[in-house]
């Protein structure tokens, strides 16, 4: 408090803040505890940074950064350090990070002493503050990221109430830059500054006055848009998708009547996650839709992600990836039309298919009907985009020659910035390579000649489809090992496709002008489309023609660098006058790459809204540093749309926020949520009149608050908070056995719908029964649905009420709901507890608690700890957090043969990692698991699809 | 549907106590035969298994006919399941009761949401009653396929099209655990997230270090 009580920034602390709206922003944030919503782009982690090297500067604090994730957590680490640098502050400490990974508890404790600015995982925190390891009155202050995330049952809402409740004087600023989620729901800004515990909300979207001014001034920056037209089979492609698109939107409005689907249009597809959309308004009936109706669900991403590498990746890329696609979704054998992805049915998809594949080679037409043969010839249709960054480089360079040499502070690079690491890679082959001429030049000295000769990415396509041809080789090997059984029925499809018809009249398989002669080629017998793989005849000449006319090229192979050499060692050769750099966006980062590179030149080579902003602001910041901008799109393409979209939302957004906050009546104050209810209140909820009269009120509720034993891992729910709010004491313990223990007789295990699917199917809930049998004599399983999902399990699999349905020899296959019945009969003294939200699971626990004494942490933690078979229990010492595990690894060890629930520790607890485990020999597993698993273990890794057969 | 049986209590049929007559879940009740019988619970399912009805709408009329029925049944069956109809929208309250219930008495509530539903579950108790607990003491996947797709897809973002992808370009998983974050960027429908969350999950130890 002492930091913030001076509204002064202390005198020694030089901020980089040149920007009037930046600086107002920061007094404004210096006086207050406010909520600031800027837009993207406009430099937040800048104002963050500054911000906290304000109080850093100002030494003997104990800040708090939470939600901050590791990117940003470097970054304000490193622009502490160099703010600290330049303004010559002794005391100031940089940034310390607190993850389980490296800090043990002790050192936690000892670093919480010193003080000084922490990041620290939300997890952590929580478990900290809640067991006094870090007092949260001795807390100077709190800084929420993403504050947009933070909801009533979130992790980050439960720290900010345990701070409130303890400490009213320290300060709290939370920030966003994403106003979407705000300005969604039900008053979502005022329920958001209830969960924040704040009061006063800051908007600053683009159009703010402080900010125009700022950005609009002299100092604009010079923007050149272009639009790129697609290429036909472009465009037939994108609209083939979009008619998939639409078909599987009918079909999901077709099965679910029910469901408010007004804007459910082609429209919403375009944008950018419409099947999150979509998966939103299916939640709360997930379990009960048809798997059909997933299905489409699935697709649908399936679709989306299609549309985009259509624009983003070249033709060859693109047409491997379709092959991916396909064979992961080919059909299983014996399935029906029913099971079956509707898309694949349609004359869309074929389209999508020939069309992309079209795009890289096509069969030459040969005369005579009598030659068998197919002879396939190379297109290699380029990007359109490629040819006119070509142009664009090309002005530029002349720009150069022609004008004075600058007169300013960039460097005069020109940087090119696209959207993923994918695409720097594919841009920078394109750039190395587009003068290199296949059949003509001999000499790399005629390199850079552009008179003479376009710039074309023949050469890198040539190398591109070689390499697709080998691949598509070694795939069609592996799909039939992966996949035999489809690969039969492939098979059967696409050969008789040659004796049935004879020599095809048309050597241009599978793309039918409109003939009734090939309505049936090219497809399975239930007629989604076979997977296509040319004969090793086609697949031979094609090459030949691409490897013969590459002979002379293949020469400079020494002089183009390795396409997978590291971009950084590259680009270290050149002096920064004359670079090139290509960058993905990287969100706030960014604004990093502009300051050091300085350039000259800037091409997007794909639209992104932000980093306009980041653009402009770097202009107006430095008087002296000319941009000129080239602006790159599709036009008519789901990337324009896109794009325009996400301008449109963000300024609806704020739009809302604004009227929101206008409206909003501010008479919430922080006390009704965050203060300490009244004493007498919590103290009288905990009576139950119906035990005794309340009589055992005296051993209970006055001498120690209610308590509830949470195992660490417990704090991923929401459930922790939700007791919290209700005034139990939350004992955060390491627990082997159980998630909760609510006294010394009942333990509970936490299930939501789909841990309760999942942990059926590998058998972990049969031991975590047997073990919490072994140390309560309560146990219970706490069955949670969601709170915005229906509260019914999925219908039984098969009502038919025939004999078969209920056998015992079926049990396997069983459903959920007989899998219930086996538990209950495995354990019947298992208590079952339905809860139709975590709210409902919160008000559960406290009637049951309601009956019996509190439970002891140290029993609980130390339950499962001794003569723990499957642990080796030696390794495992007592005590709180002593051993945590990594889930995602031991989940995937959990998959390979051989690995079973029993053996799995055993292998976790002696081996490093999952690549440890795949390099292992059998000799080397066996004393771990045993021959015959070991075996299974190796074999699983060891199978090379390539090699075998 | 009262099938002719040997004697009272045969091995293979569902008792059912007369007074559930008229209720809708004995007509749904059809792949397992069953018979009145004069017995303390509202079904037999079994030596030790029996179940009492309950239909919320019921309840919530007449909140100790339960309490009743269960302390009539004198713990003498070794699972008492006390089989729930949610027939109600406002079933929080109840159910918080019932929840508690379970636990002071020792009865395990299932719950149901339709008259089929809860007959199944009748059938199922029968069905199961000698069963082996194979089927929830996990089993796995058969297949090299299938237990490499799950394999691979464990990290999150990561889906089966992306596992097909991985193998067939690296030929076996050994290899691609082994590759670099680069080499495996290069395959297709490998983008950085996917990249980084695999190469996370393979190199990240398993317990973490102190």
């Amino acid at each position: 408090m002492s930091a913030a009580g001076t509204s002064q920034p202390v005198q020694p602390v030089k901020l980089s803040l040149p920007l009037v709206y930046q600086q107002k922003l920061f007094e404004e944030l210096r006086n207050e505890d406010e909520l600031v919503v800027l837009a993207r782009g406009l430099g937040l982690m800048r104002l963050i940074t500054n911000l906290l090297h304000s109080y850093d500067a100002a030494g003997n604090n104990l800040i708090v950064v939470v939600g901050a994730d590791d990117r940003e957590n470097a970054w304000i680490g490193e622009a502490l350090a160099e703010h600290a640098a330049i303004s010559l502050t002794p005391r100031a400490r940089g940034l310390t990070l607190v993850n389980t990974d490296y800090t043990s508890v002790g050192s936690r404790e000892k670093m919480y002493a010193d003080g000084g600015i922490f990041s620290i995982t939300s997890r952590i925190l929580v478990v900290d503050m809640l067991t006094g390891l870090l007092n949260p009155e001795s807390i100077t202050g709190m800084i929420v990221l993403h504050a947009d995330r933070v909801t009533a049952t979130s992790l980050e809402a439960f720290i900010l109430r345990i701070y409130r409740q303890k400490n009213k004087a320290g300060f709290l600023k939370a920030f966003s830059d994403n106003p979407d989620p705000l300005a969604t729901g039900f008053s979502p800004l005022a329920t958001t500054m209830r969960n924040l515990f704040l009061r006063k909300v800051s908007l600053w979207p683009r159009f703010h006055v402080h900010v125009a001014q700022s950005l609009e001034g002299k100092k604009k920056a010079e923007v050149i848009e272009l639009e790129v037209p697609m290429t036909e089979s472009m465009r037939t492609i994108q609209n083939a998708v979009m008619e998939c698109v639409e078909v599987s939107i009918q079909e999901l409005k077709k099965s679910n009547p029910g469901l408010d689907m007004e804007d459910w249009n082609l429209d919403s597809a375009l944008l950018k996650n419409f099947d999150l959309i979509v998966r939103r308004q299916l939640d709360p009936n997930w379990h009960r839709i048809s798997w059909k109706t997933k299905q489409i669900v699935s697709d649908l991403t399936v679709l989306r992600g299609m549309l985009h590498s259509m624009l983003a990746l070249d033709a060859v890329s693109f047409l491997q990836q379709l092959d991916t696609i396909h064979a992961a979704h080919a059909p299983t054998p014996g399935s029906t039309r029913q099971t079956q992805s509707p898309w694949l049915f349609l004359d869309a998809a074929e389209t999508i298919f020939s069309e992309a594949k079209r795009r890289v080679y096509s069969s030459t037409q040969r005369p005579g009907p009598d030659t068998n043969i197919d002879s396939l010839r190379p297109v290699l249709e380029e990007q359109p985009k490629w040819a006119v960054l070509a142009e664009v480089l090309e002005e530029i360079d002349r720009d150069l020659f022609f004008e004075p040499p600058a007169r300013d502070d960039s460097n005069g690079t020109i940087l090119i910035m696209c959207s993923d690491a994918n695409t720097c890679r594919q841009l920078r082959d394109y750039l190395q390579t587009m003068h290199v001429k296949p059949r003509t030049e001999k000499k790399v000295e005629e390199f850079y000649d552009p008179a003479r000769d376009k710039p074309s990415a023949a050469f890198m396509m040539r190398r591109k489809l070689r390499n697709y041809l080998r691949w598509k080789r070694e795939f069609a090997q592996v799909s039939a090992q992966l996949f035999a059984e489809n690969q039969r029925a492939v098979t059967g499809a696409v050969d008789p496709r040659l004796g049935r018809r004879g020599p095809p009249p048309n050597k241009r398989r599978r793309v039918r002008g409109g003939g009734a002669v090939g309505a049936a080629a090219g497809r399975l017998e239930n007629g989604s489309i076979a997977q296509y793989f040319e004969k090793p005849g086609e697949v031979a000449e094609l090459m030949a023609e691409v490897q013969i006319t590459e002979e002379e090229a293949r020469q400079k192979e020494d002089v183009v660098a390795d396409p997978l050499e590291d971009m950084d060692d590259y680009y270290q050769l050149y002096d920064m006058q004359d670079l090139v750099v290509i960058h993905p966006y990287e969100g706030d980062q960014d604004e990093h790459v502009l300051e050091e590179v300085k350039p000259r030149y800037i091409i997007m080579y794909e639209p992104d809204a932000a980093f306009i902003r980041r653009v402009e602001v770097y202009r107006s910041s430095h008087n002296d540093r000319n941009v000129r901008v080239y602006f790159l799109y599709y036009g008519g393409s789901v990337e324009e749309q896109r794009y325009l979209s996400a301008v449109r939302r963000e300024k609806d957004a704020f739009t809302k926020l604004i009227k929101e906050r206008a409206s909003m009546s501010l008479t919430i104050t922080t006390d009704a949520h965050g203060g300490p209810e009244d004493p007498q209140e919590a103290f009288l909820r905990t009576i139950n009149t119906r035990i005794a009269g309340g009589g055992k009120l005296a051993t209970s509720a006055t001498a120690q608050p209610p308590r509830v034993v949470v195992d660490v891992r417990e704090f991923r729910s929401s459930l922790p908070s939700l007791l919290h709010g209700r005034g139990i004491t939350i004992v955060p313990c390491m627990l082997t056995v159980g998630d909760y223990v609510l006294s010394p007789t009942v333990c509970v295990e936490r299930k939501s719908v789909s841990d309760l699917i999942s942990s059926f199917k590998d058998g972990r809930l049969y031991s975590q029964c047997e073990a919490m049998f072994q140390h309560y004599k309560n146990p219970a399983l706490l069955i949670e649905f969601d709170q915005n999902k229906s509260f019914t399990l999925e219908p039984f699999a098969d009502l038919s009420g025939s004999a078969s349905s209920v056998s015992a020899a079926n049990a396997g296959a069983a459903d959920l709901q007989g899998k219930i019945v086996l538990l209950t009969l495995a354990f019947p003294k298992l208590r079952i507890l339905w809860s139709s939200s975590p709210y409902e699971s919160a008000e559960i626990f406290e009637r049951l608690k309601s009956l019996e004494g509190e439970p002891d942490p140290i029993a609980a933690v130390r339950a499962g700890l001794d003569g723990d078979e499957e642990g080796g229990g030696t390794l495992k010492p007592g005590g709180a957090q002593q051993q945590i595990f990594n889930q995602v690894p031991q989940d995937m060890l959990g998959n390979v043969p051989g690995v079973t629930p029993k053996n799995i520790m055993n292998i976790v607890l002696v081996t490093e990692n999952i690549k440890e485990v795949a390099n292992m020999t059998v000799e080397e597993l066996d004393p771990l698991v045993g021959k015959a698993a070991a075996r299974k273990i190796c074999g699983f890794f060891a199978k090379d699809l390539l090699e075998d057969e | 549907q009262v099938l002719p049986t040997g004697g009272r209590g045969s091995g293979s049929s569902i008792l059912v106590s007369p007074r559930q007559k008229g209720n809708p879940v004995l007509a749904c009740l059809k792949s397992v035969p069953w018979e009145y019988s004069d017995i303390l619970a509202d079904y037999g399912l079994g030596l030790t298994t029996c179940a009492l009805f309950l239909s919320l709408k019921y309840h919530r009329l007449h909140p100790e006919y339960i309490y009743t029925r269960i302390r009539n049944l004198q713990g003498k069956y070794n699972l008492r399941v006390l089989l729930t109809l949610v027939d109600i929208p406002n079933h929080e309250d109840s159910l918080r009761e019932l929840s508690k219930t379970s636990v002071v008495n020792g009865v395990t509530v299932v719950l149901a949401w339709s008259a089929a539903e809860a007959a199944r579950y009748l059938e199922l108790y029968k069905a199961y009653e000698h069963a082996g607990f194979a089927a929830i003491r996990g089993q796995q996947a058969e297949g090299y396929a299938e237990r490499l797709v799950e394999f691979v897809t464990v990290p999150r973002n990561i889906n089966k099209a992306d596992a097909v992808a991985l193998v067939s370009s690296f030929g076996s998983l050994r290899h691609a655990v082994n590759a670099t974050p680069d080499q495996i960027s290069a395959v297709s429908g490998w983008g950085e997230k996917k990249v980084r969350a695999w190469c996370k999950a393979v190199e990240e130890p398993f317990r973490v270090r102190k």
